[in-house]
């Protein structure tokens, strides 16, 4: 790989991160070294396995799908507007990273993953208090509406700015989760940018892990070739937002 | 009597710091000797730091939340971590244990669990004496030295407005009605009183002062009269409040009082208590009014943990006796920057709560790695912790509860810190209360996960 290829920077710390673009053809920039992750493409597919299209997704509906893990929630969203781009973020130990953007036609398609950094609430069969609320919906959160909020301790994130943190007691944004919008308007998850909590959430969930995926080992499967994308209201029983 | 606090002193040159305070026999000095040599003054059975040693006194909110994030900041910091306490067990969520809505498993924890997956150690003893100058701690279990030391022993009582230096009245109402502030045995006697009671006058207390956990016992009194609710039993809940209205969450505790408890809750602002007669179970208040109870729980008003006194850094706050004499931004002891208070013995008028405690000691954490890194700490080295809290205003047929979260902010004016950014839900009848019960229960969860693994 020939040098000019990565862009630089520098962390808090003497961190550096080397990014290469040409390492993914999708519209993030992801960094090689702890904060980008690639794991196996997986294409997003509704129940029926139908391949999802980035202009079917409703707007400001939050989508949920597992990546990179067969347990670990992520969410979609269609945003009404387009994203910020080449936003500086940086992780709870410091290190710093760069969200592209959006993707799409209009790069108003964001996902993250939907486990809260600060205490792990996430997403269940049972319900969801992690989620994107729309802009016309108050929350007790933030000022404004159109962001992320975690109803557990209202931690509050900007959609539209790589889940950078608002207000609230998490200190670092939500891993993002890597996107490829193709040609044939398909959507593709390729990689997790962002100070990731898998290792805690596996550590925590365990009792959880029997119920919904058959145990831990099940739960720890990467997740390959296609991921089940449903609205948080289909994958959840209960929606809790303040 | 085994030991003489005394003579162990004069082994470590403290006489002269606690001679003072001593009432102990003289008479059997060499055998208390021996044993004082043999185990209270030898190192406690830990490893020999291995690095810049933090002790931290008090494995509650606060204090397991500093070992934790101490480590994540440091990994080369020594972290040893206290409590006299075998198992762990939340003041935060116990009203719902004490009232059968929760089972006891949910608030209670293991202490090895959160030093396994924190990577520090856990050391069982009770903490008994500090001293400042050898920085070394006193435990029943032998000595540990510090570098920094983190004193985060929580509240104490302060029964003195009742019973007036009457330790036998004090003792009494300890254990025939005590006030469930602390968790443990507690905990449990309420829950007992509450399943056992027959009738009558269920008598709830809320103090003066900054006690812990401002809207705890007006939760607690919905979650009573809930219980008597369902269960048909003709008892009343007689809520009497040294403040003159709610403390917290008012509109929304009093609404639930009228709308759902009307025939199960009296609710008495602005009453203080003259006396208490804990065999006749009867109140006297300040205007002579007569009050007689089937039964109680008494909270007196709070104070700073004795141990502070112990070390010598406590003093009086606004509020309450004896909390920490610190600097509100950096936690540091007032003249010894090597001390740090932290959780409900802070004398800041934050709530004293557990998600307070939690917020706070992450800041505190941090600031304790950079501390032994060598920086100096400042005003400019603080955020503010963050306040979210839950209560639960009923049980029956669902969950219901409001809630407040807010920031502080201090001004420069009346140095003093107040509330910012707060909000509040204090709807509990729509579907916002029922959303709110579960967020009780995953708030809950989110912190037992952040303090345990
Ligand atoms: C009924 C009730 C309801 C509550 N509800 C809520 C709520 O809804 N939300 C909320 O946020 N908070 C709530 N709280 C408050 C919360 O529990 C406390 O504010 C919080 O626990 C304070 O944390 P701390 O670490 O300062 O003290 P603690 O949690 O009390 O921990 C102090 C520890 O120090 C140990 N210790 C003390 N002295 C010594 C010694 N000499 N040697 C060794 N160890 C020692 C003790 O054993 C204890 O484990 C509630 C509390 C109660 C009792
Ligand atoms: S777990 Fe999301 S805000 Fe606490």
């Amino acid at each position: 790989m020939e040098r000019r290829n990565f862009l630089r920077i520098m962390a808090a710390g003497a961190t550096v991160i080397a990014v290469n673009p040409s390492l993914i053809r999708g519209n993030l920039y992801a960094a090689d070294g702890r904060l980008y992750t690639a794991y196996e493409k997986a294409q997003l597919v509704d129940a029926a396995g139908n391949p999802i299209k980035a202009s079917a997704l409703d707007s400001e509906m939050t989508y949920i799908f597992n990546y990179p893990y067969a347990s670990t929630p992520c969410m979609i969203i269609n945003l009404p507007e387009p994203t910020q781009q080449e936003v500086q973020l940086k992780s709870e130990s410091g290190e710093e990273y760069v969200w592209k953007s959006g993707v799409g036609k209009n790069r108003t398609i964001v996902a993250y993953s939907a486990i809260c950094p600060h205490q792990l609430t996430h997403p269940t069969p049972n319900d969801n208090f992690i989620q994107y609320v729309p802009k016309t919906k108050p929350t007790m959160a933030y000022d404004n509406s159109g962001i992320i909020v975690c109803s557990s301790h209202l931690s509050a994130y900007d959609a539209k700015a790589g889940a950078k943190n608002l207000r609230g007691a998490a200190t670092q944004p939500l891993a993002a989760v890597v996107l490829d919008v193709a040609a044939d308007d398909t959507i593709w998850a390729v990689g997790i940018l962002g100070s990731d909590k898998f290792q805690d959430y596996f550590k925590s969930f365990k009792p959880e892990f029997k119920e919904f995926y058959g145990g831990i080992a099940q739960a720890k499967q990467l997740v390959s070739i296609s991921a089940k994308t449903v609205k948080m209201t289909e994958y959840s029983k209960d929606i809790i937002q303040y | 009597m085994a030991l003489s606090r005394r003579d162990a002193m004069r082994f470590t040159g403290l006489a002269a710091i606690t001679a003072a305070a001593s009432g102990y026999a003289k008479s059997d000095k060499t055998a208390a000797k021996s044993t004082a040599k043999g185990v209270l003054l030898s190192p406690a059975p830990i490893p020999a730091a291995k690095g810049q040693r933090v002790v931290i006194v008090g494995a509650g909110a606060s204090g397991l939340t500093i070992a934790k994030y101490i480590k994540k900041g440091n990994p080369k910091v020594d972290v040893v971590l206290m409590d006299k306490r075998s198992v762990f067990m939340s003041g935060f969520l116990s009203n719902l244990v004490a009232t059968g809505v929760l089972p006891l498993e949910f608030i209670t924890h293991d202490f090895l669990e959160a030093a396994r997956n924190g990577n520090y150690n856990f050391l069982q003893a009770t903490v008994h004496d500090i001293d400042r100058t050898s920085k070394t701690v006193f435990t029943n279990e032998g000595t540990v030295k510090y570098d920094v030391l983190v004193l985060a022993p929580g509240i104490d009582y302060d029964y003195s407005h009742w019973t007036k230096g009457d330790v036998e009245l004090e003792t009494v109402l300890r254990t025939k009605f005590p006030a469930a502030f602390i968790a443990g045995s507690e905990t449990l006697s309420l829950k007992s009183k509450i399943e056992n009671f027959e009738g009558g006058n269920f008598v709830v207390t809320v103090p003066g002062g900054n006690y812990r956990c401002l809207p705890g016992p007006y939760e607690r009194s919905c979650l009573i009269a809930d219980y008597f609710k369902k269960n048909k039993i003709n008892g009343k809940v007689l809520v009497l409040d040294e403040n003159a209205d709610i403390t917290i969450k008012a509109a929304g505790f009093h609404s639930a009082f009228d709308n759902m408890y009307k025939d199960y809750i009296t609710y008495m602002p602005s009453t203080t208590i003259d006396s208490i007669d804990p065999y006749k179970q009867k109140i006297v208040t300040e205007f002579g009014q007569e009050i007689e109870f089937a039964d109680a729980a008494l909270y007196p008003r709070v104070r700073g943990n004795k141990l502070l006194e112990i070390a010598g850094v406590a003093k009086d706050s606004p509020a309450n006796k004896a909390e920490a004499n610190i600097d509100p931004f950096t936690y540091q002891v007032i003249g010894d920057k090597n001390v740090f208070c932290t959780g409900d013995v802070r004398p800041m008028g934050f709530s004293k709560s557990a998600n307070t405690a939690n917020t706070e000691g992450k800041i505190v954490a941090a600031n304790i790695v950079k501390y032994l890194g060598g920086q100096e700490l400042s005003r400019k080295t603080w955020t503010s912790p963050l306040t979210v809290c839950f209560s639960a205003v009923s049980a029956t047929p669902d969950l219901r509860a409001i809630s407040v979260h807010a920031e502080y902010a201090y001004n420069d004016a009346n140095k003093a810190f107040a509330f910012a950014n707060a909000g509040m839900n204090e709807k509990w009848d729509g579907s916002e209360g029922i959303d709110g019960g579960k967020g009780l229960k995953e708030w809950g969860k989110g912190l037992y996960r952040d303090l345990f693994n």
